[in-house]
């Protein structure tokens, strides 16, 4: 059993999150030593809209991840989406930018299906799966685009207002992100779905036994991925209004970066979505510092490589602690 | 060990003696590969007929899939334990830097050389010491550190290119001995070693029982951290190995962009060769057969006029299949036979199984009787009405009690529904 006699101050303080803010603000700090310039509203802003799509990825991602799963063809399903949408739209300038909104969902979705399909209903290792499919998803990527490339002046204003139009001050690609955040929350933990995915992950068998259906679980997860891939592949495009089959190249890294600086734990059922705000502000805030420090951006990925594994290392560490602790806690109640 | 120092104890034969049996060997898993390989090449033969003959042409393929050979090798042994390695391309990349930048400062072809295999080697280090000691999931680990050690490659060469490398590095890629090609020769060498390392020797024998079920390796007394070290050390080696045969393939120059996706290819082919990404099972044959496969597949489409982006197409929908193959079976077949035509109901299976079986066993005695030299026509005749009867009894038996249980089933669904509905 667990004490809960713990002051709330203590609790807070011994909290992954606690940490994590703190380094946030350590981050922030020095980068506004050395870059003053960081700090106007107008340039935050900007860093949040250039990396919402990252956010996007790594709730879809930990939705994966929480089945004890893993999912790294999401950065071709963006390609793939993004590549479909920019070209039908090109070609049909009329049709209004919701349109294109619903196909993405509906492409993100199908792709994630069948990676659901392969891994839940199939029963295929998550990484081996996913790496097929990435192989696919790309390749087909390619085949619609025909090796073209599409420049803002082919984006229709509906397409590109989901992204760059200003609602209250705030870009609307941010107001999506915030609404799937709030989602995410609703959905993981209040719904009896979202428990069923934490479920599945912390302890396959034993959901097994309490009736829960694994295949469907994972199919539903993988498919809510597949989806936010999409979403944000669209979103992608429709930010930066250049699309060509190679964007998105090495996301999912990225998105499983942040998961796990999130305090998603990698072999399932554990990680919180607000863990993974706190882990998406905090990578947001590390590429946008890398980006305005001049002759940093060699660095960018040996930066990040060295972060995964830092934050990796410092999960385990805190587990190994915290699991020292309880025993000693129950050792001392004997 | 104890075993050993007393000899004149009787030792119980636990050795299972399996006969070779050719039926069982023809659908082997690696002689699919083999019809595979062999398949490709008819196909090669028959489209481009003139080519195929030319001189130096099986050469030239065989050559062009050889450098991801000693990452196969060396993946072989990861997948083995149920870990994966996703940094090998930039393990190799690392270690061709290491080899580029010390001949450069004019040190000699062999220090080079060694320096690059211990840049390898030390990379393996990295991973294998938070895999096994840190306890940290392989795929995390190495995704984090193909992302490191290309990042150092980066930081170093920036947007130069190392040109400078021993001279037997382009030999090793390019030369045919005798009409075959040298680095075939060199990766069935390699092969043969590990056949022995992972079938043969103690090491390999751990690392099949570790790949089943760590915890029961551990209580049985292997040392599971230290030999999962060892086993990403090695993968480092064969990484700094590859990059020999890297290096040599593109002519003896290296960038920091170059060989992404090989790490994908390196599973991609350990896969096709039957071994199972859950860990324990697989053999080393199978990866050297779908070596050379990749390597004709992908020659092939490339002579096909199949543009690379197709081609990967090609290889994603091969890997989902090859990994998809295993799990047809018997099981598969009955399990989807109980909940389409069954309707999920449990005893309806029983049933209709055992009545199957019942009807099989009057249907040879049938054939029994109609063999059956001793009776006369007439009984036979008897005989077989008798046995056709009852065989009709028991479907129509059968099919009455189906009937009656999915109508209870159904009924015991709509009452259940009912129920939640008055909730």
């Amino acid at each position: 059993m667990r004490t809960n006699n713990k002051s709330t101050l203590s609790k807070i303080t011994e909290s992954r999150n606690f940490g994590l803010v703190l380094g946030l603000i350590v981050l922030l700090i020095v980068a506004a030593i050395i870059t003053p310039s960081m700090y106007s509203l107008n340039s935050i802003l900007n860093m949040l809209q250039n990396n919402a799509v990252y956010g996007l990825l790594a709730i879809g991602e930990m939705m994966v991840i929480i089945t004890a799963g893993i999912d790294i063809s999401i950065g071709a399903t963006l390609s793939l989406t993004g590549v479909i949408c920019c070209r039908l739209m090109a070609e049909n300038p009329g049709v209004p930018g919701i349109v294109w909104l619903v196909l993405s969902l509906v492409i993100g979705a199908l792709c994630g299906a069948f990676n659901g399909l392969l891994v839940g209903y199939f029963k295929m290792v998550p990484m081996i799966a996913t790496l097929g499919t990435m192989y696919i998803f790309r390749g087909f990527s390619f085949l619609f685009s025909g090796g073209e490339w599409w420049f803002p002046h082919q984006f229709t204003e509906g397409y590109m207002a989901f992204a760059t139009k200003k609602i209250l001050g705030i870009p609307s690609i941010l107001w999506i992100l915030i609404i799937v955040f709030v989602l995410a929350i609703l959905f993981l933990g209040y719904t009896s779905k979202g428990r069923r995915i934490y479920a599945i992950g912390t302890n396959q068998e034993s959901a097994q036994v309490a009736g829960i259906k694994q295949p469907r679980v994972v199919f539903l997860a993988m498919t809510l991925c597949g989806m936010l891939a999409g979403l944000s592949g669209m979103l992608y495009t429709a930010n930066y209004a250049t699309c060509s089959y190679m964007i998105g190249d090495a996301y999912e890294m990225t998105a499983i970066a942040i998961c796990i600086l999130g305090g998603v734990s990698i072999v399932g059922g554990k990680g919180k979505v607000d863990g993974v705000i706190i882990g998406f502000l905090m990578m947001s805030v590390i590429t946008y510092f890398i980006s305005l420090l001049p002759g940093l951006s060699v660095w960018s990925d040996a930066i990040q490589g060295a972060i995964i594994i830092a934050a990796v290392a410092l999960n385990k560490f805190t587990e190994r602690s915290a699991e020292k602790r309880a025993l000693k806690e129950r050792s001392a109640l004997i | 060990m104890s075993g050993e120092k007393n000899t004149n104890v009787p030792v119980r034969d636990l050795s299972v003696k399996q006969g070779f049996k050719l039926s069982k060997f023809l659908v082997s898993w690696e002689m699919v590969l083999i019809y595979i390989l062999l398949l490709i090449n008819v196909v090669l033969m028959v489209s481009r007929t003139n080519l195929y003959f030319s001189p130096g042409t099986i050469q030239a393929i065989i050559q062009s899939g050889m450098d991801v050979c000693p990452l196969v090798l060396g993946m072989i042994l990861i997948l083995m334990l149920g870990d994966i390695d996703v940094s090998v391309a930039s393990t190799m990349i690392f270690a061709s830097m290491a080899t580029g930048l010390c001949c450069q400062a004019g040190m000699s072809a062999f220090v080079g050389v060694i320096v690059g295999i211990a840049a390898g080697a030390l990379c393996g280090l990295f991973n294998g010491y938070f895999v096994a000691y840190v306890e940290m999931p392989a795929v995390i680990v190495t995704i984090a550190t193909s992302m490191l050690f290309r990042g150092i490659v980066k930081i170093i060469l920036d947007v130069n290119v190392l040109k400078q490398f021993p001279s037997f590095y382009t030999t090793v890629a390019w030369t045919n001995i005798a009409g075959i090609p040298l680095s075939l020769i060199l990766f069935l060498v390699m092969g043969a070693v590990f056949v022995f390392l992972l079938q043969k020797s103690r090491f390999g024998r751990k690392l099949y029982i570790i790949g089943n079920n760590a915890t029961c390796a551990q209580y049985s007394g292997i040392d599971v951290r230290k030999t999962k070290l060892i086993v990403f050390v090695l993968m480092g080696v064969m990484c700094g190995v590859a990059s020999i045969f890297f290096v040599g393939r593109m002519g003896g120059s290296v960038s920091s962009t170059m060989g992404t996706g090989y790490e994908m290819t390196a599973i991609a082919i350990c896969v096709l060769g039957g071994v199972s990404t859950n860990g324990g099972k697989g053999k080393v044959y199978g990866p050297i057969i779908a070596t050379l496969i990749m390597a004709f597949l992908t020659y092939t489409l490339g002579l096909l006029e199949v543009d690379a982006n197709t081609r990967k197409i090609v290889t994603g929908f091969i890997l989902i299949i090859a990994v998809l193959i295993p799990n047809v079976n018997r099981q598969l077949i009955a399990n989807l036979k109980l909940k389409f035509v069954y309707k999920g109901n449990k005893n309806v299976e029983a049933l209709n199984i055992k009545t199957a079986a019942e009807v099989k066993a009057l249907k040879a005695t049938i054939d029994e009787t109609k063999k059956d030299s001793a009776m006369n026509d007439a009984d036979k005749s008897a005989k077989i009405k008798k046995c056709e009867d009852k065989i009709a009894a028991l479907q129509k038996k059968c099919k009455e009690q189906t009937e009656i249980w999915l109508r209870e089933q159904k009924e015991d669904e709509r009452k259940a529904k009912e129920r939640f509905a008055a909730k």
